[in-house]
């Protein structure tokens, strides 16, 4: 039990998938623009990440090695679609605001990277453990991010005014702000993981 | 630390320290701001106090929280600071150079490492920060000699609008009689500072020369109704094409090191401004036109470096 | 089919909507191989290259058969196997017809598979020219150019940052921004700079 645990939680932490691997920035600058959008991909990304890992670990005794990836990314793909589906039949709105990068979670670095990783080496439950740790840990990186972005972008959370007569920083909304809020945040990590 | 850049040969000693070309920028940057301030009034001069001030600040919390060499009276950061005022409306709420001070120095210079080192010049990094975070504050112009604080539109905003502009002469341009920004708008101040700067030597005339001479010809052929009809003295004496061709084009750090480099990046920057002014979305282009070209700059320096003697 | 949607594709793929910073794909690649010019220019011309030739081909995909067999819901998974495929037959090609080419860009061919810009140029091209799942006019070479501009975008920004990386090996950085964090700062920059760009029309 403390293994599984402790699988969970080195990917909130520890091995955390955007600020220590760099892995799967893409659409988290591109959602990050409102807290709700962060949400949205963290959870998409998540139920990807959780599916795909669980049925390559089932599955990872009949796949040949050599051609592992593709099948890997077949699998990661049916998942993709599945919430690109989901997406759009319950919450189109969300799905407008993401846009492309709904599909584009089949190339995102973070599932196929925990597949080709993780899951083809161990179990269901163990996979199960990871999968969920990486999902949340690139949620709440994508709630910190785009929290950030979207009070001084718009002076808002979750669409809520926060501090009055805040004048906005309208470039933290763009794609420039984006980059540089995470290359601040990427040094400050650096600098908090030299301080330990 | 092996960190010393190597050119061929001759080398030429002059003598000079950096601080003392940087000091003698700063004052060849005085008569353009004496003139913005007599032209907006006092609301000019704190917004150039408070930017000067703010880099300075800016720069000593910096390098002390990085431990550094403490260069604060080395000239640069009130370059940059005097530099960041003279591209803001003269009544812009007081914070809003604070930030950008800080922006241009913080994110423009010390975190490529300092002086000397940085890849864009600062001022504009801060300028073009600003103008994305608060447009409305950083398009908003005051009309000259006028202290009511009537909101009034660039001559090249104006021209954007598609509104006619009467009353503006050349002579008026040239003077400073326009909206604009404090320190771009008085061409006579600048040409003065400019001319200081050149007679001894501190700035080459490559890039500004090549900068202006291109914008005012790429206007001429496409800016008027048909070919070859447009109106090229306007768009050389309006917006901050002066400014930003003598003084932040210039910038030895940020611009190429060989002549035929220096070229190349003038019409680089002539080409880019003329282009965003004609059909770009913003009015003036000299800020976004200089920094896409300190971004070229490597990748110039690369392609005409200079033959090491008796190498192919 | 007429110019100025070409010219506004051109425009808005290299300048505006730059495919790294503006809309963050191949960001990956961008930060990791952007180290110095040459490999920098390889791996541009290889990504030019797939995503010019993965934009036609899906195209072909989802007009005739995706449409056809109203299977568009197949789109993402289809898209993907095919560009997995395509990229995998041309390192073959290469390895055997050009090993001189294949030394200098056939080793970062595998790297595009997994590169955000293909796909999403792909997703991208059926996002802007079909309507209603009905292909607008001309929308085949619109695809195809798109996917040219999208590698030159790419190639722009790979070139710029390269060089200015390279000088930075000279430069006193301090050491938490070092690499990667710098890296997104200068692309910060770019992006701020690009934006004089914005609203542009004829």
């Amino acid at each position: 039990m403390k293994k599984l645990l402790s699988e969970f939680f080195k990917g909130i932490i520890k091995e955390n998938p955007t600020f220590v691997l760099a892995l799967g920035l893409c659409p988290t600058l591109a959602v990050s623009v409102s807290v709700i959008n962060g949400i949205g991909m963290g959870v998409a990304a998540t139920f990807v990440l959780l599916g795909s890992n669980m049925i390559i670990a089932l599955i990872k005794n009949f796949i040949p090695a050599r051609i592992r990836i593709p099948c890997y990314i077949v699998v990661i793909a049916t998942f993709v679609t599945i919430a690109e589906l989901a997406m759009k039949a319950y919450s189109p709105i969300l799905d407008r605001a993401l846009g492309i990068y709904v599909p584009l979670i089949v190339v995102n670095c973070i599932v196929l990277g925990r597949a080709e990783a993780y899951a083809c080496k161990n179990s269901l439950v163990n996979s199960f453990m990871d999968g969920l740790g990486m999902g949340v840990g690139f949620t709440l990186a994508l709630i910190l991010i785009s929290g950030i972005r979207e009070f001084l972008g718009a002076g808002t959370i979750l669409g809520h005014t926060v501090v009055k007569g805040f004048e906005p920083v309208f470039v933290m909304g763009m794609p420039s702000g984006a980059l540089l809020l995470i290359g601040l945040l990427l040094g400050f990590f650096n600098l908090a993981k030299r301080r330990n | 630390m092996n960190k010393l850049i190597v050119s061929p040969a001759p080398h030429l000693y002059k003598g000079e320290s950096v601080s003392r070309i940087m000091w003698m920028v700063v004052a060849s940057l005085i008569p353009a701001g004496v003139a913005g301030i007599f032209i907006f009034g006092p609301s000019a001069l704190s917004v150039i106090i408070t930017a000067v001030i703010s880099a300075l600040a800016a720069e000593l919390i910096l390098q002390v929280a990085t431990k550094r060499k403490i260069t604060v009276f080395d000239g640069s950061a009130v370059i940059t600071g005097l530099l960041l005022a003279y591209n803001l409306p003269a009544h812009v709420p007081l914070w809003l150079p604070v930030i950008g001070s800080f922006f241009s120095i913080a994110i423009g210079k010390q975190v490529f490492g300092g002086l000397g080192q940085n890849i864009f010049n600062p001022a504009l990094v801060g300028r073009v920060f600003l103008m994305a975070s608060w447009p409305k504050y950083m398009t908003v112009f005051t009309q000259p000699l006028n202290y009511d604080a009537i909101a009034q539109a660039t001559p090249l905003a104006a021209l954007k609008e598609g509104k006619i502009i009467e009353h503006i002469t050349y002579l008026d341009l040239f003077l400073g009689k326009r909206g604009g920004c404090i320190g771009e708008v008085c061409i006579l101040a600048l040409l003065i500072g400019a001319g200081f700067l050149l007679i001894r030597g501190y700035i080459s005339w490559q890039i500004p020369f090549t900068y202006i001479i291109t914008t005012g010809v790429f206007t001429y052929i496409f800016a008027g109704k048909g070919l070859f009809a447009g109106d090229w003295l306007f768009h050389i004496l309006s917006g901050g094409l002066i400014l930003g061709a003598f003084f932040m084009a210039t910038d030895y750090v940020t611009s190429p090191l060989t002549t035929k480099g220096q070229i190349v990046f003038g019409i680089g920057c002539g080409l880019l401004t003329a282009i965003i002014r004609l059909w770009g979305g913003y009015p003036e282009g000299v800020s976004y036109a200089i920094l896409m070209m300190n971004a070229a700059t490597p990748i110039i320096d690369r392609f005409t470096k200079n033959r090491v003697y008796g190498s192919r | 089919m007429d110019l100025g949607q070409f010219l506004a594709i051109f425009i808005s793929a290299v300048f505006i909507y730059n495919v790294i910073l503006s809309r963050f794909l191949g960001l990956c690649s961008f930060i990791a191989i952007s180290k110095e010019t040459k490999p920098a220019l390889a791996m541009s011309l290889a990504v030019m290259f797939v995503i010019t030739m993965s934009s036609m081909l899906t195209w072909f995909i989802y007009r005739f058969l995706l449409i056809p067999f109203n299977l568009t819901y197949l789109r993402t998974i289809s898209f993907i196997l095919v560009i997995a495929t395509f990229v995998q037959l041309v390192e073959m090609v290469i390895r055997k017809i050009a090993p001189a080419m294949y030394r200098f860009f056939g080793i970062y061919l595998p790297l595009i598979t997994v590169n955000c810009a293909v796909l999403g140029v792909a997703v991208l091209n059926i996002d802007m020219f079909f309507i209603n799942g009905k292909a607008v006019q001309g929308s085949f070479y619109y695809s195809a150019f798109q996917g040219v501009c999208v590698g030159l975008g790419y190639t722009l920004a790979m070139l710029l940052m390269s060089g200015i990386r390279e000088r930075l090996e000279l430069c006193n950085v301090p050491k938490a921004m070092k690499d990667f964090p710098l890296g997104f700062v200068i692309a910060a920059i770019l992006s701020l700079s690009f934006m004089g760009f914005n609203g542009f029309k004829f």
